[in-house]
């Protein structure tokens, strides 16, 4: 299961998302400037504030680290 | 492989100077870090020409996508390191490659500015932000301060007042220098408090902001400002690094150009707010790009 923590009006979470969305690849995108829950979740997962961050089934990764994407993702 | 030209920057210069660069046959590497820069933080742009109203992040959107519809090659998330001379040449390493081309155009942009006080750097991401558009809806109900009393600084609190219990605006000169009608709209939300003469000394917490350290200019006293986040907003500046040797910068660490974008060194050129250029919009940037990548190619026509 892939998720994505975003906001609205953030540059990177909108690359990241094209980026998974061109590789097929399917994920719940979570905004948390509308999700309180969610934003708590990944501060308190994460310890840190800023998006966008991707939960690769439990591997947690801050920005758009695209290298690391692709090698949890399998992607060449 | 030797390229014609290379490109070091995404913004609107770097994109249009690709574009340009693609339709006169240039063989060409754009390499950029980031499409868009500055622009990406612009949620409302109603300047750009033909346009009426479109956010940052849309247009530069268009422009990447416009610009890869060429043939042109693009290394992206990459940024470079070096840039030197090789005979006639320029080698330019990124954190990745090592790529060789007769002529360079420079579009790297501008970054904000930092304070470079105790606290800043560390952290980035637990409280502190550049970018209120990013993260302003990561501080629902909690308290900031904006460090910043320019125009910056007021757009920044504009955009917080939508999420926070209470802003405060921290200036280091005499006076609040943004806009009026700006300052209006604040005071109007009952939840910002505006202060000057501040001179922010440190930024203090555990795993998170939790306090700023003030000084007050008049009577030289510190204060202690409790706050959970703090976004700083005191301009924007340039930082070429990579290009020191080989460029003119003035005192503000801009690259001096001439009216054709020619630097000091012969097929280096540069474009948009990196240069020393006096106005800095984003249809500027892009006619800059488009007047270095058609100097490109007359200097390279002659060689």
């Amino acid at each position: 299961m892939i998720r994505v923590f975003s906001t609205p009006a953030c540059p990177y979470c909108v690359t990241l998302k094209n980026f998974l969305k061109e590789h097929n690849i399917q994920f719940e995108d979570i905004d948390v400037s509308k999700d309180e829950k969610a934003l708590n979740e990944m501060i308190e997962k994460t310890k840190q504030y800023s998006v966008p961050v991707i939960d690769i089934n439990g591997e947690i990764i801050v920005g758009f680290n695209q290298d690391r994407i692709k090698q949890l993702l399998k992607l060449t | 492989m030797l390229y014609d030209l290379i490109i070091i920057g995404g913004g609107p210069a770097g994109i249009t100077a690709g574009i340009y660069a693609a339709r006169k046959k240039l063989k060409t590497l754009l390499i950029t870090k980031e499409w868009g820069g500055q622009i990406t933080k612009a949620n409302e742009i109603e300047n750009w020409p033909g346009t009426k109203k479109i956010s940052g992040i849309d247009l530069i959107k268009q422009m990447s996508a416009q610009l890869k519809q060429y043939e042109i090659e693009i290394e992206e998330n990459k940024e470079v390191i070096d840039l030197n001379k090789k005979g006639d040449s320029f080698k330019i390493r990124d954190n990745d490659k090592e790529y060789e081309t007769k002529a360079v155009i420079i579009a790297t942009g501008k970054i904000p500015r930092t304070l470079n006080i105790p606290g800043e750097e560390k952290f980035k991401g637990k409280g502190v932000s550049f970018c209120a558009t990013c993260d302003a809806p990561l501080f629902k109900d909690k308290t900031v301060a904006v460090i910043g009393g320019g125009n910056a600084g007021f757009n920044t609190a504009l955009d917080l007042i939508k999420y926070a219990k209470k802003v405060y605006i921290l200036e280091f000169l005499e006076e609040m220098r943004g806009d009026p009608i700006l300052k209006e709209k604040l005071e109007q939300s009952g939840k910002v408090e505006f202060y000057t003469n501040i001179a922010v000394k440190e930024i203090k917490g555990k795993q998170f902001v939790e306090k700023l350290i003030c000084e007050d200019r008049k009577t030289s006293e510190d204060k202690e400002l409790e706050v959970d986040g703090v976004f700083i907003a005191v301009g924007m500046m340039a930082k070429v690094d990579f290009a020191e040797k080989l460029v003119e910068l003035n005192q503000i660490g801009e690259i001096v150009i001439d009216k054709d974008n020619y630097t000091k060194t012969p097929g280096l050129f540069a474009a948009g707010d990196i240069t020393d250029i006096k106005y800095e919009q984003i249809v500027i940037a892009a006619g800059e790009g488009a007047k270095a990548a058609l100097a490109a190619t007359d200097y390279l026509n002659k060689k």
